[in-house]
């Protein structure tokens, strides 16, 4: 190849270029003491006939070059050499740079993985979710609701939009026959569940037809994860018998690795609807995911849908009066549980990286001013400002690629921590990880960052006046100051950064205080939770069932260190049942028309346990049985709302779902955050007794201890098993870890914003003190005058602390207007405080001024130690 | 120091003097330039050291070749010599200049009478 042999004739031609330059000059000189010119004269005029000697070899080289691309080669090596002499420089640069890239390489990696990648299913932008939407007067500002296997059924049979739609319900199942007893998360689906999905079992196959029918509905698919673990992944799993809640079902197939949908389903199961439970239609509880046909948008969807629900709500009155439905992508879905908290983190690390930026432009201008000498002997030389430019430019993306690198090694580690914490709200197993598209991502802002930290810098050397810099080393020259004014925009800016990510950061800390600590309405210390189902095979009848729930309690409350146990369906805080009442005094309204509210299924004790004040009336007893006339307990809002100025007690209440007469009062009691903490608005509760409840396979038990709770763990299971050791016991939880758990979301965005406010903090505290350690270098003999003429010491370090704080307050200032504009955007994160919380944001500006005076403090403790004499011979 | 544009007439000008001064006779660097600087009385600002970068595009195009060898002076000198190629470009290159130089010739003229 032509261009291959002149790169290694190259070699060559340079040097036959240069010996041919000083040829001709010779012969010049030559000529002109021939002529009779002093040799001295001679190579001097020589050389002014010749012009810029080293110019004319550049380009007579540069002529047989590929300029751009062999230029920046040797700007990369003449940096990579630059960067090893000043292996401080370049190790705190990357470090800095390192840690902003790998904060953001960190987050995006979560960001592509939820809400960019698309699902694993088949041409996944035409999936949907189908939910009602429900009459705003029984739910006000509930706008999605799960569905009715009467509705899903209508849905179905009438629309012409999907192609196909399969309803999931939530299951738990005992599991016996394999193994330990256990308790596993099931999913019921219709039997084209899998192909809506257009996911192929990995053996085996999906359900069919005819085993979505009630006698038939004995099928089991079940996750890869639990093929490895319970049959050690053997191909013989097919067809084998497994015991679900007692009842044989067979395995007909795997699924493929990390399906886990919807949220972390371990088996499936056909549904299986008996006629009866066909026909319901006024109690929801199923999710329904549908395909689109092809060529039908979702708009069209929609109306259809809205069509359909009209024409049901005229139908089923009842039942379906006010209920509507909605069609929303499904990935919509997938970035609705996590997509604004992540945004919040993706906004934080990007000012991180912003800091960061500052941070090594500062660092690089006050190493280039010390280059500035260089940069001058280069330009006089005849190099272009475009090349100076591009020679700074190639250093900071160096750095900033090297940092790149680091970068992905820290995300690699925060990644892990990260997808721990988000996997279980989302609906499906997402692979959060290091791939191609994160890996360009990071090249990106890599360059990017490099490109903008190394830009300031660049410009500035190149501006300033050839002739002053070459004069460097007399002393102070404009150029310095205009410099020290970029650094210090720089440092400002950083300081206003900061207080922005730190000012979130205590608006997270404030909230997870503030919901740690917020009345809950009950005593969560002290308190043991178990879950214990059982199998309504086993314990067909309710007083089998009750007799079972009453002898394990009773063994637990005679354990040691126990002094109360009892027993409800969903713990506080986790949500729960939501069920139409018909209240006395009220208008007799259709089911559909009626007052949804919590309701709790409890034993005896229950507020006893929980410390839930009772405040009028009394608590529910033994005495109040199967046998003795239905009774319930409402909460305080519940009375408030429905009997303003009545007394509650001896008022009725029908549970519409359940069959008898209607419920009396017995007692009111406080309000509780059933469905949260950071839900304020108070619940509007009713408690019903367990022993008067037709039909009870599933409870909480709430165990009071005097001791640490979580001591009592092996004792309570014994105890558990004494009375039945084929049930299993699952879940058992301090009720501190519960409301632990409930928060887990503000406690993960807290931690993290936090860490990334804090490495804002650190970095803009370096800048401070660069800029500041520069200053002092840069004032020696001013300082050094000072001192000659009697400043005390006293008076120099006031000196130098006050133009640091100067620099922070104006950062804070800027940084204060910022943030009451940007904090706004998390106000639906916070608990209890306004995103503007005067607290938080004094508190955090005292804090940032604290920490910016104490990086002032060296370079100023420096400026007094300055010898006058040494000062004023300084340079 | 000059602007390296103000240096040439205009770009490609001072390659086809080169090539012009190689036609009569195959010469080195040094006598280029004084050949270059007395056949235009002077006139033209030619720093001598531009030369070399227009010698190496020559060289890189193949419109001149060079050797080294020893001059009238006896020194050791790198002669360059006209290609065939060289002698079509200058002449092609010649032609057009011609055209050029009548066409504002022409202009400059009618814009005096």
């Amino acid at each position: 190849m032509n261009w291959l042999k002149r790169m290694f004739a190259r070699r060559r031609i340079y040097g036959e270029l240069s010996e041919e330059i000083r040829e001709h000059l010779e012969e010049k000189v030559e000529e002109l003491v021939a002529n009779g010119m002093p040799r001295k004269e001679a190579a001097a005029a020589a050389r002014r006939e010749f012009g810029n000697v080293t110019l004319a070899e550049e380009d007579g080289r540069e002529v047989w070059r590929w300029p751009r691309v062999e230029n920046m080669i040797e700007d990369v090596r003449y940096g990579l050499r630059v960067l090893r002499k000043s292996p401080g420089f370049t190790a705190i640069a990357v470090l800095t740079l390192g840690l902003g890239i790998g904060a953001n390489t960190a987050i995006f990696s979560v960001v592509n993985a939820v809400l960019f990648r698309p699902l694993p299913f088949r041409d996944p932008g035409r999936l949907v979710v189908v939910w009602h939407t429900p009459p705003q007067k029984s739910f006000p500002g509930v706008t999605k609701f799960v569905v009715s296997p009467a509705n899903y059924l209508d849905w179905r049979g009438q629309n012409h939009v999907f192609e196909q739609m399969s309803a999931v319900g939530f299951r738990r199942f005992n599991l016996t026959g394999v193994g330990q007893p256990e308790s596993v998360e099931g999913r019921a689906v219709s039997a084209d569940f899998f192909s809506v999905l257009g996911v192929q079992p990995v053996l085996g196959r999906g359900f069919l037809e005819e085993e979505d029918q009630p006698e038939r509905g004995n099928a089991l698919v079940i996750s890869y994860d639990f093929w490895q673990t319970h049959f050690g992944g053997s191909k013989d799993v097919l067809g084998s018998q497994i015991k679900l809640d007692d009842k044989s079902y067979e395995v007909v197939g795997v699924a493929p690795v990390k399906f886990d949908f919807p949220y972390q389903a371990k088996l499936w199961v056909p549904l299986a609807w008996t006629e009866k439970e066909q026909a319901v239609r006024g109690n929801h509880g199923y999710i329904v995911i549908a395909r689109l046909k092809p060529e039908i948008e979702m708009k069209k969807a929609q109306s259809e849908m809205d069509t359909i629900s009209a024409r049901l709500a005229q139908q089923y009155p009842a039942d379906d009066a006010g209920w509507g439905a909605v069609v929303l992508g499904l990935n919509l879905q997938m970035f609705q549980q996590v997509g604004p908290a992540l945004l919040v983190l993706f906004g934080a690390v990007g000012f991180v990286l912003l800091i960061a930026c500052a941070n090594v432009a500062n660092l690089t201008l006050a190493k280039a001013l010390g280059r500035r000498k260089e940069i001058a002997v280069r330009r006089a030389l005849g190099a272009s400002r475009a090349r100076v430019i591009s020679l700074v430019l190639t250093e900071t993306i160096l750095i900033s690629v090297i940092g790149g690198a680091l970068a992905l090694l820290l995300a690699h580690f925060v990644i892990e921590a990260i997808a721990d914490f988000i996997g279980p709200q989302l609906p499906l197993a997402v692979q959060i990880g290091l791939d191609g598209w994160v890996l360009s991502f990071t090249l990106t802002i890599s360059i990017l960052t490099g490109f903008i930290a190394g830009l300031a810098p660049s410009w500035h050397l190149t501006k300033t006046n050839l002739n002053e810099s070459l004069k460097q080393g007399l002393g102070k020259t404009d150029a310095d100051s205009s410099g020290g004014r970029a650094r210090s925009v720089f440092v400002a800016a950083e300081v206003a950064v900061s207080l922005v990510l730190l000012i979130g950061a205590g608006l997270m800390i404030r909230t997870l205080y503030l919901l740690r600590n917020a009345n809950s309405g009950m005593d969560a210390r002290n308190v043991l939770t178990v879950t214990l189902g059982i199998s309504s095979e086993k314990y067909a009848t309710v007083a089998q069932q009750n007799g079972f729930f009453n002898h394990v309690l009773q063994q637990i409350r005679a354990l040691p260190g126990v002094e109360f146990a009892s027993a409800v369906d969903s713990l506080p805080l986790q949500g729960g049942s939501i069920q139409p009442v018909a209240v006395e005094g009220q208008p007799v309204v259709p089911m559909a028309d009626q007052p949804e509210v919590p309701v709790r299924l409890i034993a005896p004790g229950y507020l006893r346990v929980m410390r839930i004040p009772l405040k009028q009336g009394r608590d529910i007893t033994e005495a109040d049985n199967a046998n003795a006339r239905p009774v319930i307990l409402v909460s305080e809002s519940f009375a408030r709302r429905f009997w303003p100025n009545e007394n509650p007690i001896g008022k009725h209440v029908k549970l519409t779902f359940l069959p008898g007469e209607a419920s009396e009062v017995v007692g009111v009691v406080g309000d509780v955050r059933l469905n949260g903490l950071s839900i304020t608005e108070p619940v509007q509760s009713v408690y019903h007794v367990m022993a008067q409840n037709p039909e009870t396979t599933f409870m909480r038990l709430a165990v009071r201890t005097g001791v640490p709770p979580a001591s009592l763990t092996s004792a309570v299971t014994e105890a558990i098993h004494r009375v039945d050791a084929d049930e299993p016991v699952v879940g058992v939880q301090t009720m501190e870890a519960v409301v632990d758990e409930s928060i887990a979301q503000n406690r993960l965005n807290m931690i993290l914003l936090s860490a990334f406010a804090g490495l804002a903090l650190v970095l803009a505290s370096i800048g401070i003190y660069g800029v500041q350690a520069y200053v002092v270098r840069q004032r020696t003999r001013e300082v050094g005058i000072r001192v000659a003429m009697g400043a005390q010491a006293a008076e120099v370090f006031r000196l130098i602390i006050a133009q640091g704080l100067r620099l922070a307050t104006t950062g804070i200032v800027i940084g204060l207007a910022a943030s009451f504009s940007l904090t706004r955007l998390m106000a639906s994160q916070l608990y209890g405080l306004s995103a503007t919380d005067p607290w938080t944001f004094i508190g955090v500006s005292i804090v940032l001024l604290m920490v910016a005076l104490a990086a002032c403090f060296i370079p100023a403790r420096r400026a007094t130690r300055i010898d006058p004499v040494v000062a004023l011979r300084y340079e | 120091m000059k602007n390296r544009e103000q240096r040439d007439l205009f770009p490609g000008a001072l390659e086809m003097m080169v090539l012009r001064t190689l036609k009569r006779q195959p010469l080195h660097g040094y006598a280029l330039a004084q050949h270059i600087k007395r056949t235009s009385n002077d006139l033209l600002q030619i720093e001598e050291g531009s030369l070399y970068p227009a010698l190496q595009r020559l060289l890189k195009e193949e419109l001149v070749k060079a050797e080294w060898g020893v001059s009238s002076t006896n020194r050791r000198v790198r002669i360059y010599k006209l290609t065939a190629k060289g002698a079509k470009h200058l002449e092609h290159e010649v032609s057009r200049f011609e055209t050029m130089l009548e066409g504002i010739t022409r202009v400059l003229a009618r814009g005096e009478s």
